[in-house]
């Protein structure tokens, strides 16, 4: 037996470790484990709770937007608040926005190269790249002159010895399957995701005022003033640049990042059998389009044991079985006690030890739904809109399965999580045009109300702030007591699916997702991190500190 | 020239926000011209890789780990700091400014000019406020750094 431990200590910000038992290949056992003390949330208790977004969108270092979201509506929730149209579409679009980003940065530059061989792509002939490429898609950058231009690049950089820079990846690993023409395809896309990513990051900052951390939210509403003709305010001129920047997005979505998943996991279609992991799913409704969070585009869902056709839909926003039944357990997680407790009376009381196989072993609590672990992210979501029946998830999942031969159910798994997103990407970015329509038309019949300004008054008021981020679903709970926050704790999606052992001591999504995997060399585990990767992992909530890195330098001190 | 200040860290884990405090003190204290961007750039690497990518050239403010005293501010220049490798990343958190400008340098479009402040922490304790230490280094390192960038060519108005 073989014990793997992946901990990445970049000191950059390095905080997820992953432990394995590896038994004649195959992954028998399994830990994950955060390894940063956040203890974010108590920075927030007396502050005034119409504050706490700003505050809040600072938890995590990566999706700062969907904090924001998520603790403005706790408030609404809370309060009672409705929240305009307008108000909501404009927060759809950011919303979607985001996701595109994410997704896309995911897909290329933390995942791809789990699969993608970059050493490979040296040997690849680029006119047959190129009608590879063109096989698949009619992205315009898929010419031969283009592939030519990045492998020549790429060889540059190894003659002058610097392929150092990705050295320290899997390269020619026996579970490296793609051809060298493929994986030169997918190299060059890498590189030329940046430039979609950054005008999604655009779409979002006019939008939001900047980016990251937006400024335009406001309880009951945002801050974003709507009048087309004048200059100040989101008008015509902005509506122009943001359908221009988020059309150019979707087509590279639709053009090259979802044509890219589909002929990746056509080639690892065994990738489909592993990383299956814990099947109960949740995902909460997304996209409201009214103002009362009652009515949304993306319908949410409770699935058990993997069973879409007995989902639970879920509707609303105000589900009480769903805020009733979620807890987290700290039996195994470096908090006192091993009790389990509703997030509106959590605590967070740190009690440290060593890494305790059958003990504690982690900063991650261990929600639970009904007393049981949950998978969250896209999968679920399309899991949750299949289910209810929508027609757009049903087509674009019906046809990505055919596309790469498997069928829905075969989607949970490593590979499955991968093309979900994917297909989610594909989804938002249509989305994101659909509602900068919707708002146009909106504001065209003379709505003008952004926002409905609210005092927050005395007393006690708890609410419940749910979203449906890219990684899963979102929750942030409040409790205010005269005017200040007085409990305020965030189930976010990662803790859903890097939750530890609970009470029961059964397993969290990651940890279940990793037994069974197959590890063809104990110490080049290129398996553990696909199937790891493929949650989208988003542990360590920013610490972040420049290390030179052990090269030998000359530190000159200037102050 | 284009010249990006860029303040890199966290504000909810005191002295891991000072690069964040930093481009508010530069917003209270100075007036710059068009050419000159100030960001917060909060802990998000590749997500703002296009920032980087777009200057001639680069102000890095943020805490650094390295020998020596809290409060003590290291100055270095591109060759210093640039990794030499793209590290096993577990997450997004993980693709530091590092790796984001390696990826640029493949790409052809990393800046030559990027000049790193870092300074040594005290704490990483929750708060939103700096440690009382790094509060005092601000105007120092305000000065230091306006004064480079008006060596430049690019003169910079106290307020």
């Amino acid at each position: 037996m073989a014990r793997i431990t992946l901990d990445p200590i970049t000191r950059i910000e390095g905080h997820l470790r992953i432990d394995a038992e590896v038994n004649g290949g195959v992954v028998t056992n399994a830990w994950s484990s955060a390894q940063m003390w956040r203890g974010i949330e108590t920075i927030l208790k007396d502050r005034p709770p119409q504050d706490a977004w700003i505050y809040a969108q600072r938890f995590c270092g990566v999706c700062t937007t969907v904090h924001a979201i998520s603790s403005i509506r706790s408030v609404e929730h809370a309060l009672k608040v409705d929240v305009p149209l307008n108000a909501q579409y404009i927060r759809n679009i950011i919303m979607a926005q985001h996701s595109v980003q994410d997704h896309i940065v995911h897909f290329y530059h933390l995942s791809a190269l789990d699969w993608v061989d970059v050493v490979s792509a040296l040997k690849a002939d680029p006119k047959k790249t190129a009608q590879l490429a063109q096989s698949i898609s009619n992205w315009p950058g898929n010419s031969e002159t283009e592939f030519k231009a990045v492998q020549q690049k790429l060889k540059s950089f190894v003659e002058t010895g610097r392929l150092g820079i990705f050295a320290s990846g899997y390269w020619g690993h026996p579970a490296m399957k793609l051809p060298p023409e493929a994986n030169l395809m997918a190299v060059a896309h890498y590189l030329s995701a940046l430039d979609y990513q950054r005008k999604a990051a655009q779409a979002i900052a006019i939008l939001g005022g900047k980016n990251p951390h937006i400024q335009n939210l406001c309880v009951g509403g945002v801050a974003t003033a709507i009048n087309m003709e004048n200059l100040a305010t989101l008008n015509m001129e902005k509506i122009a640049a943001l359908k221009t920047l988020m059309a150019e997005t979707r087509e590279f979505v639709q053009q090259v990042y979802y044509p890219d998943m589909v002929a990746i996991a056509s080639i690892y279609k065994d990738w489909f059998k592993y990383g299956r992991g814990v099947v109960n799913y949740l995902a909460v409704p997304e996209m409201p389009e009214d103002t009362k969070n009652t009515k949304f585009a993306l319908p949410g869902a409770i699935i058990s044991g993997g069973d879409i056709k007995k989902a639970r839909i879920v509707t609303n926003h105000q589900d009480l079985d769903l805020i009733a039944n979620i807890k987290e357990n700290v039996s195994h997680a470096w908090y006192e006690g091993n009790g389990t407790l509703h997030p509106w009376d959590g605590e967070t009381k740190p009690s440290y030890t060593e890494f305790q196989d059958n003990g504690k072993y982690t900063w991650c609590k261990a929600p639970r739904l009904d007393g049981k672990p949950v998978q969250v992210g896209p999968p679920a979501q399309l899991f949750a809109a299949y289910a209810g029946g929508n027609e757009k998830v049903r087509k674009l999942v019906d046809a990505s399965c055919a596309k790469i031969g498997v069928g829905v159910n075969d989607l949970h798994s490593t590979m499955g999580r991968l093309g979900a997103r994917a297909i989610r990407a594909h989804l938002m970015a249509d989305y994101s045009l659909e509602f900068l329509d919707k708002l146009v038309e909106n504001v065209g019949k003379g709505d003008k109300v952004y926002a409905n300004p609210t005092e927050i008054p005395k007393g006690e008021y708890k609410g419940v702030g749910f979203h449906e981020a890219p990684r899963g679903t979102l929750s942030h709970w409040i409790v205010i007591e005269n005017r200040k926050i007085k409990n305020y704790q965030a189930v976010v999606p990662s803790t859903w699916n890097a939750s530890p052992r609970d009470d029961k001591g059964v397993l969290g999504p990651y940890e279940a997702s990793l037994v069974g995997n197959p590890v063809a060399q104990a110490d080049k585990p290129l398996e553990v991190l696909r199937t790891i990767h493929s949650f989208d992992p988003c542990i360590a909530c920013a610490v972040h500190t420049i290390d030179p890195e052990g090269k030998e330098i000359t530190n000159v001190k200037v102050m | 020239m284009k010249t990006l200040i860029f303040g890199a860290g966290n504000l909810l884990f005191s002295d891991e926000g000072f690069g964040v405090h930093f481009i508010q003190y530069l917003q209270k204290h100075y007036t710059f011209p068009a050419d000159v961007t100030l960001y917060d750039g909060g802990t998000l690497g590749i997500m703002v890789s296009h920032m980087l990518e777009d200057a001639d050239q680069v102000f890095l403010v943020d805490t650094i780990e390295a020998k020596g005293e809290p409060g003590d501010v290291y100055r270095y220049e591109k060759d210093d700091f640039m990794l030499g490798k793209l590290p096993i990343k577990m997450s997004p958190h993980q693709i530091g400014i590092q790796e984001v400008l390696a990826l640029s340098e493949i790409r052809d479009r990393c800046p030559k000019k990027i000049t790193l402040f870092g300074i040594i922490p005290t704490t990483y304790d929750t708060g939103a406020e700096l440690s009382p230490l790094l509060a005092g280094k601000l105007p120092g390192l305000a000065e230091l750094v306006v004064a480079e960038i008006a060596a430049s060519g690019t003169p910079v108005e106290k307020r």
